[in-house]
């Protein structure tokens, strides 16, 4: 490679699917912004061992490496300088997850990552609003995704541009096809038994979340329509999208086709055809549902969210979207769903931030530590819907059992653990890892996390936001604290002087607190 | 209306028959130099051995195993055969009579070609004695049959001479190792008279076979006995008159010589061939000994020894030809290849340069500038050997992935292929080992490649991959840059002389990211979802044309701007010419330029009204591959390696990409025109199947092939190449010849 061309970097994602293994080659450049080069796409249906036996088979495996070994050699051809593997649902279901990955890694040298559902899903969120202008024309209007893969299908919910809800749903295509085969129904069942799998689980979600909200788009995202919307359903705009009238009208076609009729019609694989109309029924339903306006489909996949991720964490493009405003809201709304007090949360957070900015130089912890502390705060007394007594252990299950984009299943517990020891004693390393299986790096984090909560949650133990105004500065081995607050702060003081101890214990600093005049 | 009946098709094979026979009537036409004329002739005999051992081959195959499937035309395969074999027969004295009247031709311009040895002089005799001691003899193997050694195999397509042996009196045979008497079973069908002597001579004939060496000249020239003039004789014509030399205690009887066909056809279980290179090694070796299928002997060879042959090789009736004049004719081209007698040949050709891509210049920036059009052989094939070449050296580019079906024997681009690998480059090369006839020869370079360190591609189960497809990946300023070159003929640097093609270069990134994933799809990973430019066979092309035909149909019943001029080897998918026969029924006039097989019939009411259907045979095979649609007045131009035929569209990995830039489309469109207005190497076909060459009067003639060769060499000479369409070159004489059938 000549000298010229290091502008532009050359980058690999791998998706280790539950249907099919996918390596995407993209250039990546400030110039040019994400360009893909290079896409292929073998099919090996590791779902259909994971989902079903929970383990995958030795020819599956034998497979698997010598397919990552070919996108090795691809990978060499275009000289790639990093890459990011990751596996979906197949690899998260399987009983040996662990032994597995290794196994990838000593016999093909690449470091395969399972993504926890949240996080898979906000990569391909990621990658639908890597599109830019159009993702955030979209969302003005009222929006759904729904992102359907081998396991489960995902639905998101925009209300005008804010991120206000997400759920998993065990309705992934691999999954109901299994089950269709087990079950084995008449051509003349199928549509009625669709219904019953698909149908019951969509009017749940109405029911709890979408409520009497009006969406206006639905943005779908699946492997076998979405990415050749234009070539196979008529009438689509050259954005992507199409009316809700002109979908139906499409689906409606398709479910009553039989296999060699969409085969022909549609020039897909026979082996794809099954699945591929599990995936229109599911977006059908959804469709009728919500009673949208427009469907799009912009044909991004999880490889394009993982190229972005990498590009925005490298500095390498302008951002699309703030996802992390999107993470922020969808803690906000489960705050809201379990009454937290918002008022208490801002104040929370504000002076959690404050400390958090003020011990920079000491805790060693960076701007995603800083996301889950806010999210901590935002989410620090959730537990009290559920119990007033007990809110540490209760807002501990509502936080590791509440999807929220963007994070992965540890990164969830870390919040979940910070938001409990804020109520309660503090756990050490082996009690905390053998209950639950926290590393010892999150273990730290949780602490670090955890001593600065519990000083910002004592500046407002009273609820009455007497704080008005928080600053931290480090001073030797102090941690200046101060604080605008009109005010008596007697039993803030009381609280912080008592949490000051543990803080101390993390950090080897004293906390203290001094009032602005005092400055 | 139903445009599928059978009788609205020609029996393919027929059809082929009727292609030969175009070739043979150059060789007959007058026009044309008398060496030309014998290269013609030549081709036709080759052509015909292809013929018989794949297609013939395979329609006894069908009858053998009682396979009652039709064919296009609607007939069964003893139905085809029965049609064919009183054509074959046919043809076959035509191209002797052509010969007979051709060889007294070359005689009278001083190329004497020897019938029989004893047509020799004493000095030429003496010569060829002599000839055949210091170097035949010496090659030579005689097999003796008898009951301890069976009929020997007899190679296929090799050149024999089968001798009966009368044993000498007092003499032990044994003691030289010939053979005992011939088996009385063998003889006992020979018609003997009752004379007791004779009956006992005639037990005692041995019979003998002997092969013509295949690695000895099949012609040899003979000293002159008069000035001015060249003598040959053919090596079996040698070996006869020495025959008695190789049997020394017997007195020959009778020698004549005979060559045989056998079934070549290549059926390989590739679901069950777990390694496709040993099963092709397998099957060339079974190639050899497959059934024998054609029979050639001499006109008035003994009839005991026919009958023996007969009896041995199992042949009937039909499958024997007994021919007037030497066997094998494909020797005529060594004849042509002799010096001299320049006056008698065409000219040749040098391809002319291609000015979008000058000597010396860097052949990425050239391409960069805009897509390139290459028709050859008018033009060189040198920038596509360049093409590979720069890329073996060129430090920026990252991988060349590339398809070989046909090359040539010591081929350039397999050489840049091997550097490019040893220089660190991904080379990627798919080598088709089942490009039929070409196998042995493809399993040397695909073995040559891999030990250079090339990822080596052995074709694909099932499927042949006949695209002709080479993607230079190259990291540039900006990022990766793709450059591809797309063709309708092979990356064959000695073919490209010879056969008519088009090549296009292109760096637009649509079709390079098509060209990727036609590469991804033969490395065996998942097909992509689309396309952007190109049509590939076997699962999108065919549907492709159907729609773009149908396309055509519409607006012809929209009462819009609608035709279709097409250019292609053959014609023959049922649903392609149904698909025309309604286009041409809805008024889409339609122009074919079909040089080989059509099965597709001109002439039938409201059916194929519209239709006109026309071959080029010339001095160069016409072998590209170009469509065009008039799309209501916004053509457009296709080129392709597939033709309309099952077999491309159906069972083939086949590109057709589209010319997409203004100019190039036009200079496309124009020379099919040009091509539909030749008038001198132009047939058409008629409603009765047959082709009628109509030759315009001397002062009106104009051959395209011709004009090519001007064309090009103006344009090289263009100083800078003219951005305009439309613009013509005026006709010079062409050179360099050939048509022959046997290539895809």
């Amino acid at each position: 490679m000549s000298e010229k061309n290091k502008k532009v970097r050359v980058f690999a994602a791998i998706d280790v699917g539950s249907f099919e293994m996918g390596l995407k080659i993209f250039e990546i450049s400030q110039k040019n912004g994400i360009k893909c080069i290079n896409s292929v796409k073998h099919r090996l249906a590791l779902g259909n061992d994971s989902y079903v036996r929970k383990k995958i088979s030795y020819e599956k495996m034998e497979e698997l490496f010598n397919t990552v070994n070919k996108f090795k050699e691809i990978m060499r051809e275009y000289e790639v300088s990093d890459y990011k593997a990751y596996g979906t649902s197949a690899l998260r279901e399987t009983e040996n997850t662990a032994i597995i990955l290794e196994q990838i890694r000593s016999r093909t040298g690449i470091e395969v990552e399972v993504l926890s559902n949240s996080e898979q899903r906000f990569l391909d969120y990621k990658a639908i609003a890597a599109k830019g202008k159009l993702f955030d024309k979209i969302i003005e209007k009222s929006t759904a995704i729904v992102d359907i893969g081998g396991g489960s299908i995902q639905i998101s919910l925009f209300d005008k541009d804010r991120l206000v809800q997400t759920q998993a749903l065990k309705l992934g295509v691999l999954r109901l096809h299994e089950r269709m085969q087990e079950i084995r129904p008449r051509s003349t069942q199928t549509e009625e038994l669709l219904d019953e799998m698909i149908g019951s689980q969509i009017r749940t979600f109405h029911k709890v979340f979408l409520k009497d909200r009006d969406v206006k788009n639905l943005i779908i995202m699946d492997e076998y329509l979405s990415p050749r919307f234009h070539q196979i359903v008529d009438g689509v705009s050259a954005e992507g999208s199409i009316s809700a009238a002109g979908f139906m009208s499409f689906a409606d076609g398709l479910l009553t086709r039989r296999d060699e009729e969409i085969e022909n019609a549609m020039e897909l694989p026979e082996e794809k055809i099954a699945l591929f109309r599990l995936s229109t029924a599911i977006i059908k339903r959804v469709a009728e549902n919500f009673e949208v306006d427009t469907i799009w489909a912009t044909g991004a996949e999880l490889c394009d969210g993982i190229a972005y991720e990498y590009a925005e964490k490298k500095k390498l493009t302008k951002i699309a979207h703030d996802f992390e405003d999107d993470i922020l809201d969808s803690a906000q709304m489960v705050a809201k769903r379990y009454q937290s007090s918002t008022k208490h949360a801002e104040a929370v957070e504000k002076a959690a931030l404050s400390i958090f900015d003020g011990m920079k130089s000491v805790h060693g912890m960076g701007r995603r530590e800083r996301l889950l502390l806010r999210l901590a705060a935002i989410l620090q007394d959730c537990g009290k819907f559920i119990n007033m007594t007990n809110v540490g252990e209760c807002s501990f299950a509502i936080i590791a059992n509440t999807e929220i984009i963007g994070l992965s299943h540890n990164e969830r517990i870390i919040v979940a653990s910070v938001v409990k020891y804020n109520h309660g004693p503090f756990e050490y390393y082996p009690g905390m890892s053998g209950r639950i299986g926290v590393d010892r790096r999150s273990y730290l984090t949780i602490a670090k996390l955890t001593a600065i909560l519990q000083l910002a949650n004592a500046l407002d133990k009273g609820k009455g936001e007497k704080i008005k105004k928080v600053d931290a500065a480090l001073e030797k081995d102090e941690l200046r604290i101060y604080v605008d607050a009109k005010k008596d702060i007697l039993y803030e003081q009381e609280r912080f002087d008592k949490r000051s101890g543990f803080f101390e214990e993390v950090y080897g600093v004293h906390p203290k607190l001094y009032r602005m005049k005092n400055k | 209306m139903d445009y599928h009946k059978d009788e609205y098709f020609t029996n393919r094979e027929r059809s082929w028959l009727r292609f030969n026979e175009r070739c043979l009537s150059e060789a007959r036409d007058e026009s044309i130099p008398l060496f030309e004329r014998l290269k013609f002739l030549s081709i036709t005999a080759s052509n015909l051995d292809e013929f018989l051992m794949v297609r013939i081959a395979s329609l006894k195959d069908m009858v053998h195993a009682g396979y009652k499937k039709t064919d296009i035309a609607g007939m069964k395969a003893d139905e085809q055969l029965a049609l064919l074999y009183p054509a074959m027969h046919e043809f076959v004295a035509m191209q002797y009579e052509c010969y007979n009247n051709l060889a007294d031709a070359a005689c009278g311009v001083g190329m004497a070609m020897l019938e029989h040895h004893e047509e020799l002089t004493t000095k030429q005799a003496e010569f060829v004695d002599r000839y055949f001691e210091d170097n035949v003899y010496p090659v030579l193997t005689p097999m003796a049959v008898d009951s301890s050694r069976p009929f020997p195999l007899i190679k296929n397509k090799s050149l024999n001479i089968g001798a009966l042996l009368a044993r000498k009196e007092g003499t032990g045979l044994e003691a030289y190792g010939i053979a005992k008497s011939y088996s009385k079973a063998i003889l006992s069908g020979v018609d003997v008279t009752d004379d007791v002597e004779k009956k006992k001579k005639k037990k005692q004939m041995d019979f003998a076979i002997v092969q013509v060496p295949s690695g000895l000249p099949r012609i040899v020239e003979l000293p002159a006995n008069k000035e001015g003039c060249k003598y040959i004789i053919r090596l079996e014509e040698i070996i006869e008159r020495n025959i008695s030399k190789l049997f020394l205690n017997y007195t020959v009887v009778c020698a004549s010589p005979f060559r045989i066909m056998r079934n070549a056809d290549l059926d390989i279980e590739e679901e069950e061939a777990e390694d496709l290179l040993m099963e092709i090694e397998k099957q060339i070796k079974r190639r050899q000994w497959g059934e024998v299928i054609r029979l050639e002997t001499e006109k008035g060879i003994d009839k005991k020894l026919l009958d023996i042959l007969k009896k041995e090789l199992r042949v009937t009736g039909d499958d024997i030809y007994e021919i007037e004049g030497p066997l094998d004719l494909t020797f005529l081209m060594k004849v042509y290849g002799m010096e001299g007698f320049d006056e008698f040949k065409n000219k040749g050709n040098t391809p002319s340069d291609v000015p979008e891509i000058p000597a010396g210049s860097d052949i990425f920036e050239d391409i960069r500038k805009g897509d390139i059009l290459l028709h050859h052989p008018y033009q060189s094939f040198e920038p596509v050997v360049r093409f590979v070449r720069s890329a073996a050296v060129d430090p920026d580019v990252l991988a060349i992935k590339q398809t070989l079906y046909r090359v040539s024997g010591n081929s350039p681009i397999v050489k840049a292929l091997a550097q490019a690998a040893e220089n660190g480059k991904q080379v990627t090369v798919l080598v088709e080992l089942k490009a039929r006839f070409d196998e042995e020869n493809n399993i040397v370079w695909a073995r040559m490649l891999e030990k250079a360190g090339c990822h080596v591609i052995y074709g694909l189960v099932g499927l042949k991959t006949h695209c002709k497809i080479c993607l230079v990946v190259r990291r540039e300023e900006d990022g990766i840059r793709r450059y591809v070159h797309l063709a309708t003929g092979n990356y064959n640097d000695s073919t490209a002389k010879l056969y008519t093609d088009f090549g296009l270069f292109t760096c637009a990134e649509p079709v390079g990211e098509d060209a990727t994933a036609v590469f991804n799809m033969l490395s065996g990973y998942s097909e992509p979802l689309s396309w952007n430019r190109l049509a590939v066979a076997p699962l999108w092309l065919k549907k492709r044309i159907l729609k773009l035909i149908k396309r055509e149909t519409e607006n012809a019943r929209a009462g819009r701007s609608c035709g279709i001029k097409a250019k292609m080897n053959s014609l023959c998918d049922p649903d392609v010419i149904a698909a025309l026969y309604e286009a041409s029924s809805a008024g889409v006039p339609i122009k074919l330029l079909v040089r080989g097989i059509c099965c597709l019939k001109v002439g039938i009411p409201e059916v194929s009204e519209n239709i006109k259907v026309y071959s080029i045979v010339g001095d160069y095979l016409e072998h590209g591959r170009a469509f065009v649609f008039d799309n209501d007045c916004d053509p457009e131009v296709y080129l392709a390696s597939a033709d309309w035929m099952p077999r491309n569209l159906e069972r083939r990995v086949e590109i057709m990409f589209p010319v997409d830039d203004h100019r190039l489309k036009e200079r496309v469109m124009r020379i099919l025109d040009e091509q539909f207005e030749d008038n001198v190497k132009k047939h058409e076909l008629m409603p009765d199947d047959r082709y009628v060459k109509a030759l315009a009067p001397e002062d009106s003639r104009y051959c395209c092939q011709m004009d090519f060769v001007k064309q090009a060499k103006e344009y090289a000479k263009s100083s800078s190449v003219s951005k305009t369409a439309g613009r013509r070159f005026i006709p010079i004489e062409s050179s360099e010849r050939k048509a022959n059938d046997n290539e895809e």
